[in-house]
């Protein structure tokens, strides 16, 4: 009798046959967990989604979609609040750098991202009471002199963060280049009221009509606020320098919107408006002009077609389906007119260089074309007016000199928004400037807990190959498009020209999107393991727990998770405290787990040894 | 599981081995007969279909895409419970070879009928063991039957001791192609009632139901390996007290009695005696009383049941005499007498005996030949031989090829 005298320690007692309870009863593996077969472990290692990445101010974009897509609206809304102050202007304003971005973009066409951060901006506009406070006091206080974007944005932060904070307007009304850059008819005066209230409400002062330089003085801003942010922005208009520029029925491109943002725009527009420039700015320009009286409006751009023009193209779409004409290849040399404006002298012009980015060579040996106006709106960039700042901090390019951290050396001061980004290369839009406030904010905060200000070192992995997804899960299927109004009717009124989205809208558009790279809690990877060891606290995202001792590293829920989020990590890249064996055993209670105990124990014994014992 | 017992009385048949094999099918009323077609085994799973056909039984009858399959799905229908019978021959028997181990090794009680036949190459339809004797180490109770009737028994006694729960484990009942499966003999067959008192119904412990879920043949750490690989030992060991108890209770219900382990036909006064399985006995006791006639003191020893291997039973048997020849009718190439398996069965079980025999291997009934009394004489010769010598002349013969 072989097994006479043999014993089965209580560490190895196994249960007859191995027959044990299901997995899916309680304790239904404890007992054989998977062995030595896997290689590679199953790992929810979310992606940064394209969108969030290519935002201006990283909005966490597929975190707020996912939650709409739940219902869960107001969740949607706190978390896009993270990062930007004022949805609802972003919402209607952003040029959504997130849509070109988008994945889905490759696959059918981008998700309307933009709609559906409008729609959450109306919903928190329309609370009684914003879900955003401030933090904790810190009893220091902080100066933003401007309340544009980048000053909205980093008074927001700084008075979430406890500080108590206070904003040096110039203007009679806040809102800067929001107020004085944008038409009504595409961000409606009251929904920027609103915002600004909010803003108010979370306890930050708004002096208007101050003026840094006149009203308030470099020493005071230094003396009596423990930092100060600069978000002035770029006041001042370019000029063509043609002759003839300084005559009456010349405007310039934001003094034209902000006058009639601000309601004191004493402008009367003829029948027929020229606009000089090719941006964002010469069309809000353009199409102003039909609502502000003109019968034809034509806009006047050195580049030679739209693809070249440094504008979104949606809205040069809308410009010209109202009805603006386009005259590419042209520099304006001159205003003719006696005191008034009645025509302008016109050359071909190209850029020497880069289009945009190089000096523009006008061809003069040709005779000018005559074109007959009433008026010319010019609209071909901004300038900073700083003749408040010490010298020190200004840099070649006219702005305010800072470091990579917005940081004017090693004062208490940073700056932020346009004034910084002029030249940088960065586009200068809402967004970017919100996202610049933001960051700045946050240094200031570091600075003022006394912390250092250093560059964060994670690197970032941004999902943009399609073929890291499982797009088997992605059936095409078109965008929800906006409503607009009809072109005919809406040139002649100040209503808003794209419609918002309905909440059955707004959840359709974001039940498109992919959730690149993120767990969106689709339940896949648990209905698809086979042993199952994939455990499901409750439906949600990040609360998948793989059971890694039982699970024998199939792939199955990798190769089929849709989003990308689950990736297989070689077994032995994996540091849980434990040496691991050559093998890759997983280490349980049993004997590999003893093994293990004294493997850990081995840095007591002579190199020699170690060697030895492996 | 549900048995409608079909009431049958005692009566006396003449049927062949396969038949035999079905009938006692028939009588533990079987749940599940799981079936593949092939030479000779091929006459029990007619004469099941028809006895499901006709009503005698009800049962699964499945017939499977290959001998793989039939072992699956009989491995699968055990672990639900049902009492499963199927059956196979030669490399049919190899096809299935991967189910074995699993069966045994999650302790169910599938049983198995072989009717033994060559292994390829060529095509050979005759008895040959090693269909099965290569099995012989995977966990399954195994034992070779030499008639209809003792097919008959071996079938109803392997039911009731795999099905044991001190045992739990997989019959391999086997018989000689064509000399057992195809011979008709005289058999007995019970009255049902003596069924029904002897073989209680089948109940798993643990079988796969919805309503009360387990887990069978989970993956397990390698630390884990050796505790079930012993208890699988132990059950295996376990099985010997279960076997005599069985037989015991047989001959008391029924009136037949065996010695489970080994078969002793006229050892008295022998000095030479054959030690075979299977359905050349029967020539054997022919052949042996003829030269007990003529004075050679030969004898025959009967493995019944080779596993478990009563080790100590065939070491105090074999002991008694001055040769052992084994008879092989299987093929162990390249074995340790470089004949045939059962040679080293022998030899391990006599080491430790203080008075070893000479043991001589007969490579005789190879390829479904019948080994004739003319052979049994010329081996006889060659054991009186060895006897007179005080050794052996070579280890292994091959009878008819040799002077």
């Amino acid at each position: 009798m072989s097994t006479k005298g043999t014993h089965i320690p209580d560490w190895l007692q196994v249960p007859f046959a191995g027959i044990t309870p299901a997995p899916s009863q309680t304790k239904g593996q404890d007992l054989f967990p998977t062995g030595n077969w896997r290689s590679i472990r199953p790992v929810y290692r979310d992606k940064m989604p394209p969108c969030n990445n290519a935002c201006g101010t990283n909005e966490k974009i597929q975190g707020y979609l996912d939650l709409v897509k739940r219902g869960k609206y107001l969740d949607a809304y706190a978390l896009i609040k993270e990062d930007m102050p004022f949805p609802s202007v972003t919402g209607r304003v952003c040029y959504h750098p997130c849509e070109q971005a988008c994945n889905r973009g490759q696959h059918d066409e981008a998700i309307s991202i933009r709609a559906v951060e409008r729609f959450l901006g109306d919903l928190g506009q329309a609370l009684p009471k914003d879900v955003v406070v401030a933090g904790p006091p810190t009893g220091k206080t902080v100066a933003v002199v401007g309340s544009g974007p980048a000053g909205h944005s980093a008074a927001y932060q700084l008075a979430r963060l406890g500080y108590s904070v206070t904003i040096l307007e110039k203007s009679p009304k806040a809102g800067g280049l929001n107020r004085g850059g944008i038409p009504d008819w595409v961000l409606p005066q009251h929904v920027l009221d609103r915002e600004i209230e909010r803003l108010v409400e979370l306890g930050v002062t708004i002096q208007t009509n101050t003026e840094v330089g006149k009203d308030v003085t470099w020493d005071a801003l230094k003396n009596n606020y423990d930092a100060c942010v600069l978000a002035v922005g770029l006041t001042e208009p370019n000029s063509v320098r043609a002759d003839g520029e300084d005559k009456g029925g010349v405007h310039y491109g934001l003094p034209f919107l902000r006058d009639i943002g601000m309601g004191t725009s004493t402008v009367k527009l003829g029948p027929r408006v020229a606009v000089i420039g090719g941006g964002n700015t010469a069309i809000d320009c353009a199409r102003e002009a039909f609502r502000q009286g003109a019968q034809e409006v034509t806009m006047i751009t050195v580049e030679s077609n739209t693809q070249e023009m440094p504008c979104v193209p949606e809205d040069l779409h809308d410009m010209l389906e109202e009805g603006v004409e386009l005259m590419h290849g042209f520099a304006m040399t001159a205003v003719r007119g006696n005191g008034t404006v009645d025509a302008l002298e016109l050359h071909p012009a190209r850029f020497t260089g880069a289009i945009n980015a190089s000096p523009i060579a006008v061809n003069r040996e040709v005779a000018g074309v005559n074109f007959p106006v009433d008026q010319v709106i010019i609209a071909v960039g901004q300038h900073p007016s700083l003749q408040w700042l010490p010298a020190e901090f200004k840099n070649e390019r006219g702005t305010i000199a800072v470091d990579a951290f917005g940081r004017l050396g090693n004062t208490n001061f940073f700056a932020a928004g346009d004034i910084v980004q002029i030249g940088s290369g960065q586009p200068l839009m809402v967004v970017n400037a919100v996202g610049d406030g933001k960051r700045v904010a946050f240094n200031v905060d570091r600075v003022l807990r006394g912390e250092r200000l250093e560059p964060r070192a994670i690197p970032i992995d941004v999902i943009t190959d399609l073929k890291r997804m499982n797009m088997t899960y992605f059936p095409h299927f078109p965008r929800v498009a906006q409503e607009m109004l009809q072109a005919a009717s809406r040139r002649r009124t100040q209503d808003e020209v794209i419609q918002a989205y309905s909440e059955e809208q707004a959840v359709e558009e974001a039940n498109r999107c992919f959730s690149c790279g993120t767990c969106n809690a689709c339940d896949n990877c648990y209905l698809v393991c086979p042993e199952p060891c994939i455990v499901r606290p409750e439906r949600s995202n990040g609360l998948y727990k793989i059971l890694v001792d039982y699970c024998k590293g199939c792939r199955v829920c990798i190769e089929e998770c849709p989003t990308g989020c689950l990736e297989g990590v070689p077994e032995l890249d994996f540091d849980t405290g434990v040496v691991r064996m050559d093998t890759a055993f997983a280490i349980t209670q049993g004997l590999h787990g003893r093994q293990a105990k004294e493997l850990r124990e081995l840095p007591n014994l002579p190199a020699k040894d170690i060697e030895n014992w492996r | 599981m549900t048995t409608t017992t079909v009431a049958a009385k005692k009566r006396n048949v003449r049927i062949n081995g396969c038949v035999a094999a079905a009938q006692a099918a028939k009588y533990a009323d079987v749940d599940v007969i799981t079936a593949y077609p092939i030479r000779p085994y091929t006459a029990t799973m007619m004469a099941l279909a028809q006895m499901v056909a006709n009503g005698e039984l009800d049962a699964e009858y499945i017939v499977a895409d290959s001998e793989h399959s039939q072992l699956s799905i009989a491995h699968g229908a055990s672990s639900s419970g049902a009492r499963v019978f199927t059956g196979s021959s030669g490399v049919g028997v190899q096809f299935a070879y991967e189910l074995y181990s699993p069966i045994s090794g999650s302790r169910m009680p599938v049983q198995m009928m072989i009717a033994d036949r060559t292994l390829d190459p060529p095509g050979d339809f005759g008895s040959e063991h090693t269909d099965a004797l290569s099995t012989r180490d995977m966990g399954w109770l195994m034992g070779w039957s030499c008639d209809a009737q003792e097919a008959f028994d071996n079938h109803l006694m392997g039911y009731r001791i795999g099905e044991d729960p001190r045992v739990l484990l997989p019959q391999m009942v086997c018989q000689d192609g064509f000399f057992v499966s195809h011979i008709t003999t005289d058999c007995e067959l019970p009255d049902s009632g003596q069924v029904n008192e002897f073989l209680p119904p089948y109940k798993h412990p643990y079988p796969l139901d919805p309503r009360h879920p387990v887990s069978h043949g989970p993956q397990i750490m390698p630390e884990q390996g050796p505790p079930l690989q012993l208890e699988r030992a132990r059950a295996m060991e376990g099985s010997v007290p279960v076997i005599e108890e069985v037989h015991e209770a047989f001959a008391q219900i029924f009136g037949r009695r065996y010695d489970p382990w080994i078969e002793e036909f006229m050892t008295d006064g022998a000095d030479v005696v054959f030690f075979m399985q299977g359905g050349h006995a029967v020539t054997a006791r022919h052949a042996i009383r003829h030269m007990r006639q003529r004075g050679a003191n030969v004898g025959l020893v009967r493995l019944r049941t080779i596993r478990p291997y009563p080790t100590d039973r065939v070491m105090n048997v074999l002991s008694k005499f001055k040769v052992v020849g084994v008879i092989e009718t299987n093929m162990g190439l390249g074995s340790v007498s470089s004949g045939g398996s059962l040679y080293a069965e022998a030899c391990g079980a006599l080491y430790e005996s203080d008075k070893r025999p000479l043991v001589l291997s007969f490579m005789a009934g190879m390829g479904g030949e019948a080994i004739v009394l003319k052979e049994f004489y010329w081996m006889t010769q060659k054991m009186l031989d060895a006897q007179k010598r005080g050794a052996i002349e070579k280890r292994t013969h091959w009878v008819g090829f040799e002077e």
